[in-house]
């Protein structure tokens, strides 16, 4: 712990620390939409810690508690984590010759927040150890809060009564991360596509219909942005 | 459900996708790029990928194609709230508040 990672873990913690707090009712509603899906708090608390993906978790959840095939569980998941490959890809730079084990540590903490507030910082800084400390603190930072409170939401599940559709909240949850995406028009389409077509094709043998419905939102939000773009070159 | 052994390979399973996405380019630890088409076309895999997981709930009763039932109220205040006020909490409270009122309250 030299002093220019205490300087870059000041940085990050400070730059991230507003934002981070809108965590808390997140992890509090993935906690009780664990339980109410029917996980013990053990299962919640193993969820939370292997997955540590809101949106795959919340995504999830239904799958696993209809009993759906694992290879769809497994699917939906993988296309859920997608935006973390572009993620990935433009943060690698600031990470190319950090010892194996904190890339890997680095795999499994790096959340939405932590890349939307930090990358421009990552990527302009030289120091590898200032970069870390601007990394690590306030991804760890995240980490803990992330547990400690979707432990809060699987504890207090119990004290909340059985009958009142807790398992609802899942859906509410990944509406609200809907609503601020769809903001572009190519998104909108990819999201309406992907709803409608998902639901019209509900009939289709082993689920199919959810991973066809999910690829024909992908490709209409595609072909809407080329639209788009075409009409502004035009 | 899925349940006991195999619930617990499922969950290290869906635990895997988040490694092996964020992990995708940090990991190797080499400067190679994604290539810009694969980039735009995955930026619409989240939306696509939530709206198909939230539609069936809110536009399906029991099965049957029926946009008119409480979860669909709801899931409108939502956005509405999503989209009108920054407070993180009161999307879970209208949802749930709208669901529960027109559920339990008025029996729908």
């Amino acid at each position: 712990m030299n002093d220019s990672f205490r300087r870059g873990a000041k940085e990050g913690f400070g730059a991230l620390f507003p934002l981070s707090l809108g965590l808390i009712p997140w992890a509090m509603v993935t906690g009780v939409a664990m339980r109410s899906t029917g996980l013990s708090v053990v299962e919640s608390m193993g969820m939370n810690l292997l997955v540590f993906a809101g949106t795959a978790q919340l995504g999830t959840l239904p799958l696993i508690g209809s009993g759906a095939p694992l290879w769809l569980i497994v699917l939906t998941a993988l296309v859920l984590n997608l935006r973390f490959v572009i993620f990935s890809a433009a943060l690698a730079p600031a990470f190319v010759g950090q010892p194996l084990r904190r890339r890997l540590l680095t795999g499994y903490l790096l959340v939405d927040g932590v890349f939307a507030v930090l990358s421009e910082r990552l990527l302009k800084a030289t120091d590898p150890h200032w970069r870390w400390g601007c990394f690590i603190a306030p991804a760890a930072w995240c980490w803990v809060l992330w547990q400690v409170f979707a432990f809060v939401g699987v504890i207090g599940a119990d004290a909340l009564p059985s009958d009142w559709s807790l398992e609802f909240m899942a859906t509410i949850a990944l509406l609200v991360m809907l609503v601020p995406m769809a903001a572009s028009r190519p998104m909108l389409v990819a999201a309406l596509v992907g709803g409608i077509a998902t639901v019209m094709l509900r009939g289709m043998p082993l689920k199919l219909g959810l991973v066809a419905g999910i690829a024909l939102g992908i490709a209409a939000g595609f072909v809407a942005e080329r639209w788009q773009d075409d009409r502004r070159r035009a | 459900m899925i349940e006991g052994a195999w619930l617990w390979i499922t969950l290290v399973l869906i635990g895997s996708t988040t490694i092996l996405t964020r992990g995708s380019f940090i990991i190797p630890g080499e400067r190679a790029k994604l290539p810009p088409v694969a980039q735009r076309v995955l930026r619409y895999a989240p939306a696509a990928a939530l709206a198909a997981l939230v539609a069936p709930d809110i536009l399906l009763d029991a099965g049957d194609f029926d946009p008119f039932n409480p979860k669909m109220a709801a899931a409108l205040a939502v956005i509405a709230a999503t989209a009108h006020w920054r407070n993180p909490w009161l999307p879970f409270f209208i949802g749930m508040a709208v669901l529960l009122v027109l559920r339990k309250g008025m029996g729908w």
